[in-house]
């Protein structure tokens, strides 16, 4: 009971925590848009071309973006001591892991989430295709946030090459991609397709805590 | 009762240091002497569990420590010599953030007190990160309050802060012995606070 009011407070933390940055979470999305923007205009007012890449676009934006926020997943709580604190209270580095990796979901990608239709509206893409959207979004960006433990945790006391970590992302999320854009082309096959993204998905959902939490655990002990 | 025994860390093929034993009852304070790099947050570090030392063992109850971690865990709170309070929040909601995630049991009329005598209280509704370096780190202290355990673990506790501040944490530390609880903390000057061992390291 105890532990779980903890659990409950480490999220009304987080909460608090994102709430003081919101302007972060706002720019991201507004960066998200910004670039939607950016390729309506450099493709043209080709009205076909642009719905058939659309929903490429999407994605691929989507990915970009969350990955801006990657940088602030532990370092902040790394850097003051936070992270050494929630230990000492009680939470074993693989669980502050899952922990984390939830609240980045929450709030990082859970917005990202809510302004796809508005993307989808500038982007011509048919309505049909928007539950197809949301369905591998919805499994893909969770996959996304447990890449971005994971690679976050391992560059916690690199201080000088910050790309590094989006690089990583970058190559471990090409699976997903072409995962998702497939369920969104070939309705047909949905069935198959969402179960290897779902299958990925938990593949790197259990790697992540033991990956995540060693590299945390090392990080402390060198610091 | 903590007992650390014969204990050695070698960190890079480099002996940081060798032998360490010591024993923190409760009721005793055990001041960490020495100079800048001679070890001092590395050995509280192996006391938390968060170093593999390379010989010698660390016992808590009566038990190893690695078997034993997560009730010294509930018995103990750490203060580096980083602000651990959110810079983005105001000192209101950093002390409600604290006695919510630690499950507290102060009582709101205790915190106020504390903070009168930290002179923290006009502060309330400012962001952290605008107050002075001595004021977070008073604040700080005001999380040994809150969290309210038996041993406290010190990093450079009384770098930074003022006469007046010093004063008042020896009139802290002197409080929590009587109520049995347990100090371990380093420092580099000779701060004048009652001790009931000192190591040198």
């Amino acid at each position: 009971m105890k532990f779980l009011k903890k659990i409950i407070f480490f999220y009304y933390r987080e909460y608090k925590l994102n709430m003081s940055g919101v302007q972060d979470i706002l720019t991201n999305i507004v960066f998200f848009f910004l670039s939607v923007f950016i390729f309506i205009f450099s493709i043209g007012p080709d009205k076909e071309t642009i719905s058939t890449v659309g929903v490429a676009i999407v994605w691929t934006l989507l990915l970009l973006s969350s990955t801006l926020s990657l940088r602030k997943f532990y370092q902040d709580d790394f850097e003051n001591g936070n992270l050494l604190i929630i230990h000492l209270n009680g939470f074993s580095f693989g669980f502050i892991t899952i922990l984390k990796t939830f609240s980045h979901f929450l709030f990082v990608q859970v917005p990202f989430l809510l302004s796809i239709p508005i993307a989808c509206i500038l982007l011509n893409i048919p309505n049909d295709k928007l539950l197809y959207l949301f369905t591998s979004f919805g499994i893909g960006s969770l996959t996304l946030s447990c890449l971005g433990s994971i690679s976050s945790s391992m560059n916690l006391m690199n201080q000088r090459n910050f790309l590094l970590g989006s690089v990583i992302v970058m190559i471990f999320s090409v699976p997903i991609i072409i995962f998702s854009v497939g369920i969104i082309n070939m309705a047909q096959n949905f069935n198959s397709l969402i179960n290897i993204l779902f299958g990925i998905l938990l593949i790197v959902f259990a790697i992540n805590p033991w990956a995540s939490g060693l590299c945390l655990k090392l990080s402390i002990e060198n610091n | 009762m903590l007992i650390v025994k014969d204990l050695s860390i070698e960190r890079l093929d480099k002996k940081i240091f060798e032998n360490i034993s010591l024993s923190l009852a409760p009721g005793n304070i055990t001041i960490l002497k020495g100079k800048n790099g001679s070890g001092k947050t590395t050995l509280l570090k192996a006391i938390l569990n968060l170093i593999e030392p390379s010989f010698g063992s660390i016992y808590w109850k009566g038990k190893l420590l690695k078997k034993n971690l997560y009730d010294f865990y509930n018995n103990v709170t750490y203060i580096s010599d980083t602000t651990s309070s959110l810079k983005k929040l105001t000192l209101a909601d950093n002390i409600n953030i604290w006695k919510k995630f630690f499950i507290s049991n102060i009582n709101d009329t205790q915190i106020e007190i504390a903070l009168k005598t930290l002179k923290l209280d006009n502060y309330l509704d400012k962001k952290v990160g605008t107050l002075s370096f001595g004021e977070t780190k008073k604040l700080e202290f005001l999380r040994l309050i809150i969290e309210n355990k038996n041993v406290w673990v010190l990093d450079e506790p009384l770098s930074n802060l003022d006469d007046d501040s010093i004063e008042l944490m020896k009139q802290t530390f002197e409080d929590h012995c009587e109520k049995q609880g347990s100090i371990i903390f380093s420092s580099h000057q000779n701060p004048g606070i009652y001790v009931t061992e000192e190591m040198q390291l």
